[in-house]
C-alpha cells in the first residue's frame, strides 16, 4: 500500500532534485574545487569602496585655501594575520603603533575580518621604499595611494579633518560612512561636511594576485563615486595674508575684515595660531603639549571666545538713549571731572583730567566714560538689554561655522537670581553703559554691529561661502538665504552715531586719530576694556571706511595689549590703506578656472587676451595647481 | 483494522541528527580567528535552547488531545493573518516589515503561517464530496491571504514555499494532475511569453493536453483563453515596470547579471563550497568563512561553512541525512489513512523539502538568492521551532489512536 500514486510521486520528485544538487556539488566541489581554491587562496573577490574625492576649498578669486595631495596609506586585513606579535613589533618600530591600539582596532571590527582597516596615512615615500622587502613577511599589511588634505596656511576658519571616531561612526554609519572615513572635525571642514564630502562609490574586485580578471561576472558593474564640492569662499588670501603680517608677534588677539554690502568675511585671523596640517599626521608630544599652551593656539578669538567689549560698545548705549528721547545730539550731560559719584562710589573715567560736559558726538569722539554713566542712569535696564539684543552685539550671528558663542548683557532678572539684588543697581548699570562689568560679546558680534551701522542699519549674517563649485553650483543664498534685520534706529539716531565715530578718527582729540585713510571717509570707536585675564587693558578698535567702491569694515582685538587707540587702531589703519592701494586688484572679479568652468562656458571663454597679464598668470596658477588633484582623483581610485 | 500508537523513533532520531548538525554548523559558522586569537559568538548555544525549547514543544504537541488540535487549528490561522498585517506597521529592518521582536528574540509571523496554512488547507480540501475544481479554488483562496500579505512585506521567497506546499497537498488529495496542469499553466504562459515562439509552442502543446485528457470544450477554451491572455498581457505590463524595477526581477532570475548585490553574495558562496574540494578544509579552518566576505554566515549561507570545511563528503553526507529524513516522511505519509492528515503531511513535506532544495540550489549557484534558510541547519530561534514543530505534526499524527483508519 506504500506503492500509492502520491507517494511515488513525492519519491521521484526528491530523487530528481536532491540528485541535481549531488551533482551540481560533484562539478562545484570535485571538478572546478582547484579553480576555486586557487581564487580562495588570492582573496581578491571583494566588493570596494571608492572613496570620493573631498571637495577643496578656495578663496574668492579661486587661490587654493586647502587643497587634496597624494598620500600613501597603510591598510591592515585583519582576517589575513598570521602572527599577531610579530606585527604588533614591526608596526610599533616603524609606525610608533602602540600594541594595545593596534588590539583595539582589530578586534572593534573582527566579524569583518576581510575589510581593511587604516592604520596609518600620510606615510613618507622613503618609508616605503624601505620597508618594501620586509612586506613579504605580511600579507595582512597593504600600502595603498590615497589622498589627504593640505591646509596652504594656518588658520581657525578651515578647521581640518579626522579619522571618524566611534560617536560619530555609530551617529553617520546610515549616511554611508566607513570606519576607515575622514569627517570634518571643526570649521568649514565640520560646517559643509555634506558638500564637501561627496558619495563614495564601490566596485567589484575581480583579479588575482597578479592582476588578471578572474571574469566571475561577464559585466563589470561598479557604481561611481561623485566627488565632493569644491567651496569658494568670501575670503581673499591677499587681505588675510596682510593682516597676518601686520599683526604684531607675540600678542593674543583677532582681526575681522567683512565686506560692507553683502557681510561676507575677507580676511579672518586669530593670534595665535594653528597649522590644521598638523592633525593630519600623528601628533607628537611636544606638538599636542603647544596646542594646549596657556596661549590657546586652537582657540578661535573671533567667534569662540566672548570678551568685555569696553567702549566699543558705546554706540549701543548712545543709540539707545537717542531712541529713547532722553537726549538729543546737543543734549549736555553730567560734567566729567574724571569720574562721577553715583550713590556713594566714585566711578572713574579713563582720563583722570576729565572732559567737562559734552554731548553724545563729542562723548564718543573722546570716549567719555561719565556722559554714559550719566546716561544709562536715566534709562531702563531691561530696555537696554534687549536694545542690545536687538543691535546683535550679545547674540549669535549665524556665521557658517561650528561653535559660535553668543555674548551675555544683563537684565533684572538676572541681578535678582544671581545677587538677589532688586534695587541699587546703578552701580551696575554704569558699568554695563561703557561695555565693563558683566557684559561679553565676541569680535564677530561687534564687528557685525559695526557693519551694520557702516550699511546705514542691514543687519546681515556674516558668512564665509559664497558658492560651491564642481559638479554642482549651489549659492550661499540658494543653500540658506542669509539672515538679515534692521537696527531699531532712526535715521536721525545713525546720523548722530555715525557722525560721532567721524570724530573719532577724525576730529582733533579724537581717541583714534591714528587711522589716516586718503581716499576714503573713515569711521571707528576705540576701546580697552578692562578684564579679568590681568591688569592690562584689552585693546578694541571696530571701524569702517566709506568710498565710491565697496567699503570694507573691520575689528581689531588684542588681549590684554593696552589701549585700542595705541595698539589695535593702527594695525587696522595700516589694513585700511592696504585696502585702498590695491582696492582695484582686490575688487576685480578672477575668471572661472578651467576644471570649473562648465562646457559652455569653455566655448564662450575667448583665449586670456594678452595685454592683461594678471588673469592670465592666474590661469597659469591654476594649471599648475590641476595636475596634482588629477593624480589625486586618480589615487582614490 | 489494526488500533495501535506508534511512535516513530526512526524519524525523531534523523530530526535530532539535523538538529545537532545545524549546532556544530552554526558553532564554526560564528567562530572566527585572527592571529591566535579566535573568538566564538554565542549563536551555536543559543540555538541548543531554542532546540531545546522546540523538542519540548513536540512533547506537549503529542501529549495535547487530538481533538484540542483540531479546534485550535482555524483560530491560529485567523490570528496568524492578523499578525501578518500587523508586522506590516513595524518598523523596517533591512528594507522590510518581517519580524516582530521582544526582549531581544524575533518573530517571523510568516514561519508559522506556512504550517497553520497547510493545516486549515488540509482541513478544507479533504471535506467529502468537494469536485477537483472547489478542491483546487479552496487551496488557492486560503493560501493566497497570508501570500497577499508576505508578498507586501516584501518576501517574495517564502510565498513560493506555499505554492509548492500546496501543489503537493493537491497530489496527496489525488487530484487529476490535468487538473494540477491547469493550476500551474498561467506560471508557465508567464515565463514563455518572454520569447514568442516559446509561448505559440506552450499553448498548443497545453490544448493538445486538455483535449488529449478529455476535458470539456468550455474548459479547454477558458484555459487556452487565460493563458493567451496572460501571454499578451506580460510583455505590456514588463514594458510598463520601471528601469529598476526591471533590473530588480533581472537580477533576482540572473544573480550575476548584479555583481555589487546578489552576485557578490553568490559567488561568494560558490567560491567557499569550491574551494573546500573533496576532503575539505577542516574543522574551523575555513579561510572564506574566516574573512567574513558573507554577511551572517550563519543564517542563509550555512550550507556554505559545511561545503568550506567538510568538502564534497561533509556536504554530501548532510544531503544524505536530508534525503533519509524525507524519504520516512514520505513513508510516513503512505501510512497515514486519514485523509485530512494525509494532505496536512504532504504539504508539510513539500515545504520543508523545497526550502532544502531553494536553500541548498542558492548556496551552489543554481537557484536565485530568495532569503530562505536551511531547514535545521541555519541559525534561527522561529524557524527552527515552527519547522521542528511541522514535523511534531506528523509524529503525532502517526501516534494517535486511529491512524490507520
Amino acid at each position: 500500500m506504500n506503492r500509492s500514486f502520491p507517494v511515488l510521486v513525492f519519491r521521484i520528485t526528491l530523487g530528481l532534485l536532491f540528485l541535481l544538487l549531488a551533482v551540481s556539488l560533484f562539478r562545484l566541489q570535485v571538478l572546478k574545487g582547484e579553480y576555486y581554491g586557487r581564487i580562495a587562496e588570492s582573496n581578491f573577490v571583494r566588493i570596494r569602496r571608492v572613496v570620493a574625492t573631498r571637495g577643496d576649498i578656495y578663496d574668492s578669486k579661486y587661490r587654493p585655501i586647502v587643497l587634496n595631495i597624494p598620500s600613501h596609506n597603510l591598510y591592515l586585513t585583519s582576517g589575513r594575520i598570521g602572527n599577531t606579535e610579530k606585527l604588533a613589533v614591526f608596526l610599533k618600530t616603524h609606525f610608533g603603533i602602540e600594541p594595545e591600539e593596534l588590539r583595539e582596532l582589530v578586534f572593534e571590527q573582527r566579524f569583518k575580518t576581510y575589510e581593511e582597516i587604516l592604520l596609518a596615512d600620510n606615510i613618507p615615500y622613503e618609508t616605503i621604499l624601505t620597508l618594501s622587502e620586509r612586506m613579504g613577511d605580511f600579507p595582512e599589511l597593504t600600502f595603498r595611494s590615497g589622498t589627504t588634505r593640505h591646509y596652504l596656511y594656518p588658520n581657525h576658519f578651515t578647521g581640518y579633518v579626522g579619522r571618524i571616531n566611534e560617536e560619530e561612526y555609530k551617529l553617520y554609519r546610515e549616511e554611508d560612512y566607513s570606519l576607515n572615513a575622514y569627517i570634518g572635525k571643526t570649521g568649514l571642514e565640520h560646517y559643509y561636511e555634506v558638500l564637501l564630502r561627496g558619495r563614495d562609490g564601490k566596485e567589484i574586485m575581480q583579479v588575482d594576485a597578479q592582476g588578471r580578471s578572474l571574469e566571475l561576472f561577464s559585466e563589470n558593474t561598479s557604481i561611481p563615486p561623485q566627488n565632493g564640492l569644491s567651496l569658494i569662499l568670501s575670503i581673499d588670501n591677499d587681505l588675510q595674508e596682510y593682516a597676518n603680517s601686520v599683526f604684531p608677534p607675540g600678542i593674543k588677539g583677532c582681526v575681522i575684515v567683512a565686506d560692507v554690502e553683502t557681510g561676507g568675511i575677507l580676511a579672518y585671523l586669530s593670534k595665535p595660531d594653528y597649522d590644521p596640517n598638523i592633525f593630519m599626521q600623528k601628533i607628537s608630544t611636544e606638538v599636542w603639549a603647544g596646542l594646549n599652551s596657556p596661549a590657546k593656539p586652537l582657540l578661535d578669538r573671533i567667534i569662540n571666545a566672548s570678551y568685555p567689549p569696553g567702549s566699543v560698545f558705546k554706540t549701543v548705549t548712545g543709540s539707545k538713549g537717542l531712541e529713547t528721547g532722553v537726549i538729543n545730539r546737543h543734549t549736555r550731560l553730567a560734567s566729567c571731572t574724571g569720574g562721577l559719584k553715583i550713590g556713594n562710589r566714585f566711578f572713574r573715567c579713563w582720563n583722570a583730567g576729565g572732559h567737562g560736559s559734552l554731548n553724545i558726538v563729542d562723548a564718543h569722539k573722546v570716549s567719555c566714560d561719565v556722559f554714559f554713566y550719566d546716561l544709562i542712569q536715566k534709562l531702563d535696564l531691561d530696555a537696554v538689554a534687549s536694545h542690545a539684543k536687538a543691535c546683535g552685539v550679545v547674540e549669535k550671528t549665524g556665521i557658517d561655522l561650528p561653535g559660535e558663542r553668543s555674548g551675555f548683557y544683563p537684565d533684572r532678572k538676572y541681578y535678582q537670581d544671581k545677587l538677589g539684588l532688586t534695587s541699587g543697581l546703578n552701580g551696575y548699570k554704569a558699568n554695563l553703559a561703557i561695555g565693563q562689568g558683566e557684559v561679553l560679546t565676541t569680535p564677530l558680534q561687534m564687528n557685525t554691529h559695526y557693519a551694520a551701522i557702516a550699511r546705514g542699519g542691514m543687519i546681515i549674517q556674516p558668512h564665509l561661502l559664497v558658492q560651491t563649485m564642481g559638479s554642482g553650483r549651489i549659492t550661499r543664498e540658494q543653500l540658506q538665504p542669509l539672515a538679515k534685520h534692521q537696527l531699531p534706529w532712526s535715521a536721525s539716531t545713525m546720523q548722530t552715531i555715525r557722525d560721532g565715530l567721524w570724530a573719532v578718527t577724525n576730529a582733533p582729540g579724537g581717541t583714534a586719530r591714528a587711522i589716516n585713510v586718503p581716499g576714503a571717509t573713515s569711521y571707528g570707536k576705540t576701546g580697552s576694556a578692562q578684564n579679568f585675564m590681568g591688569n592690562v587693558t584689552h585693546a578694541w578698535f571696530c571701524g569702517f571706511i566709506e568710498t565710491d567702491k565697496p567699503d570694507i569694515v573691520i575689528t581689531v582685538f588684542m588681549e590684554n595689549a593696552g589701549g585700542g587707540g595705541a595698539m589695535a587702531a593702527p594695525v587696522a589703519n595700516k589694513i585700511f590703506n592696504y585696502y585702498i592701494g590695491n582696492l582695484d586688484k582686490i575688487r576685480q572679479p578672477a575668471p572661472i578656472p578651467a576644471q570649473f568652468r562648465t562646457s559652455e562656458e569653455r566655448l564662450e571663454e575667448p583665449p586670456e587676451p594678452v595685454e592683461d597679464p594678471v588673469p592670465a598668470l592666474e590661469a597659469e596658477a591654476v594649471a599648475t595647481t590641476e595636475p596634482p588633484q588629477q593624480e589625486a582623483g586618480e589615487g582614490a581610485r | 483494522m489494526i488500533k495501535r500508537k506508534k511512535f516513530d523513533f526512526m524519524l525523531a532520531a534523523l530530526l535530532l541528527v539535523l538538529i545537532l548538525s545545524g549546532c556544530v554548523a552554526i558553532f564554526t559558522a560564528s567562530t572566527t580567528t585572527i592571529g591566535e586569537y579566535t573568538t566564538t559568538q554565542s549563536h551555536w548555544w543559543k540555538q541548543l535552547i531554542f532546540a531545546g525549547i522546540s523538542l519540548g514543544m513536540i512533547f506537549l504537541l503529542i501529549r495535547l488531545p487530538m481533538p484540542v488540535l483540531d479546534l485550535i487549528i482555524i483560530p491560529a490561522y485567523l490570528l496568524n493573518i492578523l499578525a501578518l498585517i500587523v508586522v506590516l506597521f513595524t518598523p523596517e529592518v533591512n528594507g522590510s516589515h518581517r519580524w516582530f521582536s521582544f526582549f531581544g528574540l524575533n518573530y517571523q509571523p510568516s514561519e508559522s503561517a506556512k504550517l497553520l496554512t497547510i493545516l486549515v488547507v488540509a482541513r478544507a480540501i479533504s471535506r467529502d464530496n468537494l469536485t477537483e475544481i472547489k478542491q483546487i479554488l479552496y487551496g488557492l483562496g486560503l493560501v493566497l491571504v497570508p501570500v497577499l500579505l508576505i508578498l507586501i512585506e516584501p518576501d517574495f521567497g517564502t510565498t513560493l514555499v506555499f505554492f509548492f506546499a500546496l501543489l503537493a497537498m493537491l497530489v496527496a488529495a489525488e487530484v487529476p494532475l490535468v487538473y494540477l496542469l491547469l493550476l500551474v499553466s498561467p506560471v508557465v504562459s508567464m515565463v514563455s511569453s518572454l520569447w514568442w515562439p516559446a509561448i505559440l509552442i506552450w499553448i498548443a502543446v497545453l490544448v493538445v493536453l486538455l483535449l488529449w485528457s478529455r476535458l470539456s470544450w468550455v474548459t479547454t477554451t477558458i484555459a487556452a483563453i487565460i493563458n493567451g491572455f496572460i501571454a499578451l498581457i506580460m510583455p505590456v505590463f514588463w514594458n510598463g515596470l520601471k528601469d529598476y524595477q526591471q533590473s530588480r526581477i533581472v537580477s533576482f532570475l540572473n544573480p550575476m547579471a548584479d555583481p555589487l548585490g546578489a552576485g557578490y553574495q553568490i559567488i561568494q558562496s560558490k567560491i567557499a563550497i569550491g574551494s573546500g574540494s573533496i576532503f575539505g578544509k577542516g574543522w574551523l579552518l575555513g579561510t572564506q568563512k574566516n574573512m567574513n566576505f558573507l554577511p551572517e554566515h550563519h543564517t542563509d549561507f550555512i550550507f556554505s561553512v559545511v561545503g568550506e570545511e567538510f568538502g564534497f563528503i561533509g556536504a554530501l553526507l548532510l544531503l544524505t541525512a536530508f534525503i533519509l529524513f524525507f524519504w520516512r516522511i514520505i513513508t510516513d505519509i503512505g501510512e497515514i489513512k486519514v485523509r485530512e492528515r494525509k494532505i496536512a503531511s504532504a504539504g508539510i513535506f513539500a515545504y520543508l523539502m523545497f526550502q532544502t532544495f531553494i536553500n541548498i540550489g542558492m548556496n551552489i549557484g543554481l537557484v536565485p538568492a530568495t532569503g530562505i534558510p536551511l531547514p535545521f541547519i541555519s541559525y534561527g530561534g522561529s524557524n527552527l521551532l515552527f519547522n521542528t514543530l511541522a514535523v511534531g505534526v506528523i509524529l503525532k499524527y502517526l501516534n494517535e489512536r486511529g491512524f490507520m483508519k
